[in-house]
């Protein structure tokens, strides 16, 4: 019996949120988090329950509102529809993956916590409530990885403490008198990751306490090209964000680096809210592989890994048209699907890459569909669109050259550092016109590197690819004819930076010299 | 001096050039200079071919990171006499325009950088470069960095969409064999797939003459001869040499020659429609452009020496064309000489040469559409002929008759230029085409090319002075209307957006949907 006392608590705790406010509704949210990690102490170890300090202070951190908001019937109406589907949801995920013997109500308790983030996000009463939905799902996603994947006690805490994150995006900005110290010291790392890469056969794995870090060629590359982005793109004051991305691609431990991503995510969309469902459906479906991998029946687990590895990239490159989602966390997302596909084996190869193909023609047949239809709200060009269905064709590719990886690297550039927002379009002379050409998709642009590469490394997947690679180049062609100069804005609070021609210098230096990407690829790799 | 920098020397020049007319800008001496560094650049190249055994090729790698791509240089008799043509073509355009009086733009640079882009694509060593400088020449002719500029824009898009053919084949080589290098690539890799993949950019290009290149509308236009035949020939060739120097399937090769063929007849008599006489030159020469290319795809040896005579000849006349000329003056007659493919010209060589060689297989009937292009020619020619009221020693007058020269002498050419190129195509047997002083010797016949130009040359001028300053046949001109072209390629750029159901999302996401579930569910 005393094993469903974490099950009576959790109910306990939802049952006082949903019927108080104030303090007692942050005590009833504290029972949950109470009970999850109880569970997963019963679940794993009780080691395993340090993974409850970040969202314990997240949640004192973020106290709900003493009065609680006047709900219309429609409005209560679908916060219980809500809030019953998760629920439902998450005790068929539970039961279809169990842990063990354990009962399932024991394991379900994660899941369930997760729920409840989920319903709070998707209908939230208020805004806290939208970010306590936050909290609850990034906390959830560890807690949920952590009693599939087991990890140390340091593991674990580093995973919950990702619960902390969306409250520090709304709060935690770098200080006007540090920043420049802060964003040298950035640069300065992305410099030594990029030499290192370069010149380094094998960087290997370090190890805090039972916290592991992998910094592989790949690794190596993203973090430079996360610490340059969020030093010249994210919105001032959150350089930091960059750090998230960095943890969750170094993480050797599942349950850190997926929650890192959600924490990315999370604090992505605080400022930019327009993508943040399908952004947040990428993360559940990149985030479940790891427990199917270690729970599931091996007669579907390949299979479905496979499916939700591509649909989750296919939802990330959906959501990533501007803003820190596109900068941050689409590199991100890419790059730890790099490092993923290489694990997956022939016959799921193959059933990633016919999603993927799918996955592009989505994603150009529906910029075609919002230009040709002219929807309210920003007009999507069909540029970007067209360069992240390369980008998704060439992650499918796994070529033997390794062309497939460095047509990622290159276009992740492009969409990341080059191609979002319209500096120096207007300047004259030899300025203006090495700014088009770096925009352009002449060579030698990091544009026409990327998707030259993705065309051969796609053919050497499969003609179908291949055909499909190019047709989606002949699209990138004609997308200007198409566009008007859309451009993505990441970061409306950026004031114009010297630093802005770094961008423009990449595409022109990684298009002239892709040879040395591969080798930072291969050499460590 | 080292191979290696010999290789780079006519880049050299030309980018050199390039840097000195940028910083110097309205210089009166910066036509002297482009000219001058493409000259030497077209003479490097000359010299490099000269000293080129005979089937001799060699690879001069500068960078080799990529295995299946290095950045190299390609030095065989075929890149290098195509080098050499289009430079010496380039340099004399240049010449041509430095001395027109009156026009003060500035196009050295542009021009420079083309001709460079052109080297580039003629002198690159595997597939891949091949298509990234195809990708620059167009982007150094056109000078579109802004990518919705609408100047040549129709023409700009369908070639960068047409050279992902050459992208897919060299991928496709890539994924064959490991490399896109010439050196690397064995006959037995391109199909008849990666040949129509090839092909495609070669047909845009040709189509470009006949539909866009309506006569110089500038005193002196680059980009027909130097961005368009030249590279249209080239990487016909040399696909044809990395398949062996035939297609493997005959009924293939049947078929594109007579496209070929028929493509040249109907365009030679298209020409004979055109009222004003701007668009005579064009499809002429789009016509003769179609000839060279039925005539590559033959699996003789004596065919691929008239073909790669065919298409070398070709980049001089069009440049020769590109030049503004009075339509009274000698240079504008002597260059109809050229256009109507009589016995004389450039053209009717290879034309002939084409002839023997289906003649001694029996095949003769196969040049009936070529012959009926030359007759159209003809009579297309002859009706918008004009008597010359003087003859005034330019550029252009030199240069159609240093082109009739080399009609009389055909040595002047073949040896030096053609049979390395063909040489390159495919091996040559000794013996299959001599050429000396009088003429041409083949296994299939022979050609008194001296004597027939100056049977011509006679002709012609007794035809002057009997006539007087009047052509009796020409066809009735309509005045006070411009011909328009009936077919315009176009890509569409909607004005007005049309409307699509609100469903249509749904269908989008429903069919998406399908895709993955199906894929989720494939064993």
């Amino acid at each position: 019996m005393i094993v469903y006392l974490p099950a009576v608590l959790f109910a306990v705790g939802l049952l006082v949120v949903y019927g108080s406010a104030g303090r007692w509704r942050q005590a009833g949210t504290i029972a949950m988090m109470v009970a999850a990690a109880w569970s997963l102490a019963l679940l794993v170890d009780p080691g395993s329950a340090a993974w409850a300090i970040g969202p314990l202070a997240a949640i004192l951190l973020h106290p709900s509102p003493s009065q609680r908001v006047r709900s219309s019937f429609e409005g209560l109406t679908r916060r219980g529809v809500t809030i019953a589907a998760s629920m439902l949801a998450a005790l068929f995920l539970a039961s279809r993956l169990p842990i063990g013997e354990n009962p399932v109500l024991v394991s379900a308790i994660p899941w369930f916590l997760a729920a409840v983030g989920a319903a709070w996000f998707v209908s939230p009463s208020d805004q806290p409530e939208r970010l306590q939905g936050q909290v609850l799902m990034t906390a959830g996603l560890a807690g949920v990885i952590l009693a599939a994947v087991p990890a140390g006690p340091t593991t674990a805490g580093v995973a919950g403490a990702m619960a902390l994150m969306p409250i520090a995006g709304v709060r935690a900005r770098v200080p006007g008198q540090l920043r420049p110290m802060f964003d040298g010291l950035l640069l300065l790392l992305a410099a030594v990751a990029v030499i290192l890469a370069a010149t380094t056969p094998a960087i290997g794995r370090y190890d805090l306490l039972d916290l592991s870090l992998n910094l592989t060629g790949p690794v190596l590359l993203a973090t430079a090209l996360l610490l340059v982005a969020g030093v010249l793109v994210t919105p001032v004051g959150s350089e930091w964000v960059a750090l998230l991305g960095l943890l969750a691609l170094a993480a050797a431990a599942p349950s850190v680096r997926w929650s890192a991503l959600a924490a990315l995510v999370a604090v992505a969309t605080v400022l930019e809210r327009r993508a943040e469902r399908p952004a947040w459906l990428a993360v559940g479906m990149l985030g479940i592989t790891p427990v199917l991998a270690a729970l599931a029946a091996s007669s579907w687990s390949p299979r479905v890994q496979a499916v939700s590895l591509a649909l989750g990239l296919v939802l990330m490159l959906l959501a990533a048209g501007t803003g820190l989602l596109r900068v941050l966390a689409l590199p991100t997302t890419a790059f730890l699907l790099l490092l993923a596909v290489g694990s997956l084996s022939a016959g799921q190869l193959v059933r990633f890459q016919w999603i993927a193909a799918v996955g592009a023609l989505l994603l150009g047949s529906r910029a075609l569909l919002n230009t040709v239809m002219q929807t309210s709200g920003a007009r999507e060009g069909l540029r970007d669109p067209l360069i992240m269905g390369l980008l998704l064709l060439a992650i499918g590719a796994r070529d033997s050259l390794g062309l497939g990886d460095l047509a990622v690297v290159l276009l992740l550039i492009d969409l990341a550092l080059v191609r979002i927002d319209d500096g120096g379009a207007r300047a004259k002379g030899w300025r203006g016109r090495s700014l088009s050409l770096a925009r352009s998709s002449w060579p030698p642009s990091v544009t026409f590197a990327g998707a030259t590469m993705a065309v051969i490394a796609d053919v050497q997947a499969s003609l179908i690819l291949g055909l499909l690679a190019a047709l989606t180049w002949a699209g990138l062609q004609l997308a200007p004819l198409v566009d008007r100069h859309h451009a993505g804005a990441p970061a409306r609070e950026r004031p114009r930076s010297v630093l802005g021609w770094i961008g423009p210098a990449l595409s022109i230096a990684a298009g002239v010299a892709p040879a040395l990407i591969l080798r930072m690829l291969r050499l460590s790799g | 001096m080292p191979l290696a920098l010999q290789a780079l020397l006519p880049f050299i020049a030309l980018l050199a050039a390039a840097a000195m007319v940028r910083t110097r800008p309205r210089n009166p001496a910066n036509g002297w200079i482009a000219f001058g560094a493409t000259a030497v650049a077209a003479g490097v190249a000359m010299v490099e071919l000269f000293r080129l055994s005979p089937g001799e090729h060699v690879d001069v790698p500068y960078l080799t990171s990529f295995p299946y791509a290095d950045l190299a240089i390609r030095l065989d008799g075929l890149s290098l006499a195509f080098a050499s043509v289009t430079l010496v073509t380039a340099a004399l355009l240049m010449l041509a325009r430095q001395l027109v009086q009156g026009d003060r733009r500035e196009p050295w640079l542009g021009w420079l950088l083309t001709a460079a882009a052109a080297g580039a694509v003629i002198l690159a060593a595997n597939l891949l470069l091949v298509y990234v400088a195809l990708q620059l020449l167009t982007l150094a002719w056109s000078g579109a960095l802004d990518e919705t500029a609408p100047r040549r824009r129709e023409l700009r898009l369908s070639l960068q969409i047409a050279d992902i053919g050459l992208l897919l084949a060299a991928a496709s080589a890539i994924q064959s064999v490991g490399t896109s290098a010439f050196s690397g690539v064995p006959s037995d890799t391109f199909g008849v797939a990666t040949f129509f993949l090839v092909l495609l950019p070669v047909v845009i290009r040709v189509g470009a003459l006949a539909r866009v290149f309506s006569g110089p509308a500038a005193s002196v236009v680059f980009e027909p001869a130097i961005a368009w035949v030249a590279p249209a020939g080239y990487l016909l060739l040399r696909l044809l040499a990395l398949m062996g120097g035939q297609l493997p399937d005959q009924r293939i090769a049947v078929v594109v020659f007579a496209g070929g063929a028929l493509a040249a007849a109907g365009l030679a008599a298209l020409a004979i429609w055109q009222r004003t006489g701007a668009r005579l030159a064009p499809l002429l020469i789009a016509a003769e452009a179609a000839i060279a290319l039925a005539l590559s795809v033959g699996g003789d040896p004596l065919l691929t020496v008239a073909s790669s005579w065919a298409w070398l000849t070709l980049i001089p006349v069009t440049g020769l064309l590109s030049v503004r000329m009075p339509r009274e003056s000698a240079a504008y007659g002597l260059s109809l000489v050229q256009l109507a493919m009589i016995p004389g010209s450039l053209a009717f060589v290879g034309v002939l040469l084409g002839g023997l060689a289906l003649s001694a297989r029996g095949l003769l009937l196969g040049m009936i559409p070529i012959a009926l292009a030359v007759v159209f020619a003809l009579v297309a020619i002859v009706s918008n002929a004009r008597v010359a009221r003087s003859i005034q020693l330019d550029v252009a007058t030199a240069w159609a008759g240093a082109l009739l020269l080399v009609a009389a002498l055909p040595i002047i050419v073949i040896n030096p230029l053609v049979l390395p190129a063909a040489g390159t195509v495919r091996p040559v047997p000794g013996g299959t085409i001599a050429a000396n002083l009088l003429g041409i010797r083949t296994v299939a016949g022979s050609w008194p090319a001296l004597l027939v130009s100056l049977a011509l040359a006679a002709v012609l001028g007794l035809a002057l002075g009997w006539l007087g300053g009047r052509v009796p046949f020409r066809l009735p001109r309509r005045r006070g209307r411009r011909a328009r072209p009936r077919f315009q390629l176009r890509w569409p750029v909607p004005v007005q957006s049309p409307t699509l159901p609100g469903w249509s999302r749904l269908v989008l996401w429903g069919g998406f949907f399908v895709a993955v579930g199906i894929a989720a569910a494939r064993p």
